[in-house]
């Protein structure tokens, strides 16, 4: 099955920063946001959110896993 | 932005956090692509094995719980997979692609959790090697993107060992024949999980682990960690575990051959045939257990299937 990558960020309480929680392999994004809300569920998440590894433009690096883009 | 094996060595150990795949010189890929398959496999295999015995849950609170560690046992899994697939490796090919006896995950999750006893055991002992060694890599890699993943893993992990030790207080309390049924499971997977620790440290071949900060503790400290809470535990409940405190040695000392052969149709170390030797560990890990196929395509059976209603393409 074709997947994509998406990098899940999340903020465990109001005033917290977002942060890099991790990553999940979906088929689209609704999957994407089912899969990674049951697979982060360590935490009472005030907010989380999924970007596709693909729309991640590296600013001041030029390797790394967001320098492919979500290509593997 | 590539170093050879021996500059890396060194900065590593001077404490350098690697970031990435362009970073890593053959050597360290290589003994991280070792240590994150074993870790996803044991991960992955642990599922099939806890979900088969979960049939045995009493109740459905039981039932749930044993289901949440199956569920966490897949994330990560799932997540130390990721973790490959940025270094090159293809998930696809690792889970779906290969055979039951190429996986690398250790011989105690080719075993059948027969009942109820052998599932609580298994997350007081399987769960609590799996923290400590987990817990080592955490404080000790070089590696930034396994110390973050590891942060999620630990946390539920140590709930898998509460749910573990919870359960093998109740059953032990109640006596009878309960506490003989956990004294059976705990007579069989004492030695399994120290089994699983590996090579005593004076026979260890050279692996990079250590040298390339990829864990802190060799295997023979791993195996006393484990030990140090494990055989309280036991004594704690009454049950009995086959090792003791040794004083003047001040270290944890097995009361039997090891490592000795296991008899896996009646679940029985054969420990009055004496000690054996670790080629004889290395055949029968290598042969794989009565469980190791079932547990394989209970994971692979569906994808293809499924995969060509979605979109045609098959793993």
């Amino acid at each position: 099955m074709r997947e994509i990558i998406y990098d899940v960020f999340a903020r465990k309480d109001r005033g917290d920063t977002l942060a890099h929680i991790g990553y999940i392999d979906a088929l689209d994004d609704a999957t994407a946001k089912v899969y990674a809300w049951k697979t982060y569920d360590e935490q009472n998440w005030f907010e989380m959110c999924v970007v596709p590894r693909s729309a991640i433009i590296l600013v001041n690096r030029d390797d790394g896993p967001f320098a492919r883009g979500g290509a593997t | 932005m590539a170093f050879t094996d021996e500059e890396l060595m060194a900065k590593v150990q001077d404490g350098y956090m690697v970031e990435s795949p362009e970073e890593m010189s053959p050597g360290y890929k290589k003994a991280l692509t070792v240590q994150l398959t074993v870790q996803a496999d044991t991960e992955l295999m642990s599922a099939p094995s806890y979900w088969m015995a979960a049939r045995y849950a009493p109740s459905t609170n039981t039932q749930v719980s044993a289901h949440a560690i199956i569920q966490d046992e897949l994330a990560h899994a799932n997540i130390a997979y990721r973790l490959l697939e940025d270094i090159g490796e293809s998930k696809e090919k690792l889970v779906y692609g290969r055979q039951p006896h190429e996986f690398k995950h250790p011989y105690g999750f080719d075993q059948p959790l027969d009942n109820w006893a052998d599932l609580v055991v298994a997350n007081g002992f399987f769960d609590r090697a799996g923290i400590t060694l987990l817990s080592d890599v955490y404080q000790n890699t070089s590696y930034g993107p396994l110390k973050r993943a590891l942060v999620k893993v630990d946390m539920e992990e140590t709930f898998h060992l509460r749910h573990g030790e919870v359960w093998m207080r109740r059953l032990s309390k109640a006596g009878g024949e309960a506490k003989e049924m956990l004294q059976r499971s705990v007579d069989w997977m004492f030695p399994m999980t120290v089994e699983w620790f590996g090579l005593p440290d004076e026979m260890k071949r050279h692996s990079g682990q250590l040298d390339y900060r990829l864990k802190g503790l060799t295997n023979d400290q791993l195996r006393q960690v484990w030990m140090a809470s494990t055989v309280p535990l036991c004594e704690q409940l009454g049950l009995k575990a086959p090792a003791h405190w040794d004083e003047a040695n001040e270290e944890y000392v097995l009361d039997y051959p090891f490592p000795c052969e296991y008899d896996h149709e009646s679940k029985v170390w054969l420990i009055d045939d004496g000690e054996i030797s670790w080629d004889q560990v290395f055949t029968r890990w290598k042969g794989r257990g009565p469980m190791n196929e079932i547990y394989v395509e209970s994971v692979q059976r569906s994808r293809s299937q499924v995969g060509r209603w979605l979109n045609g393409a098959t793993a």
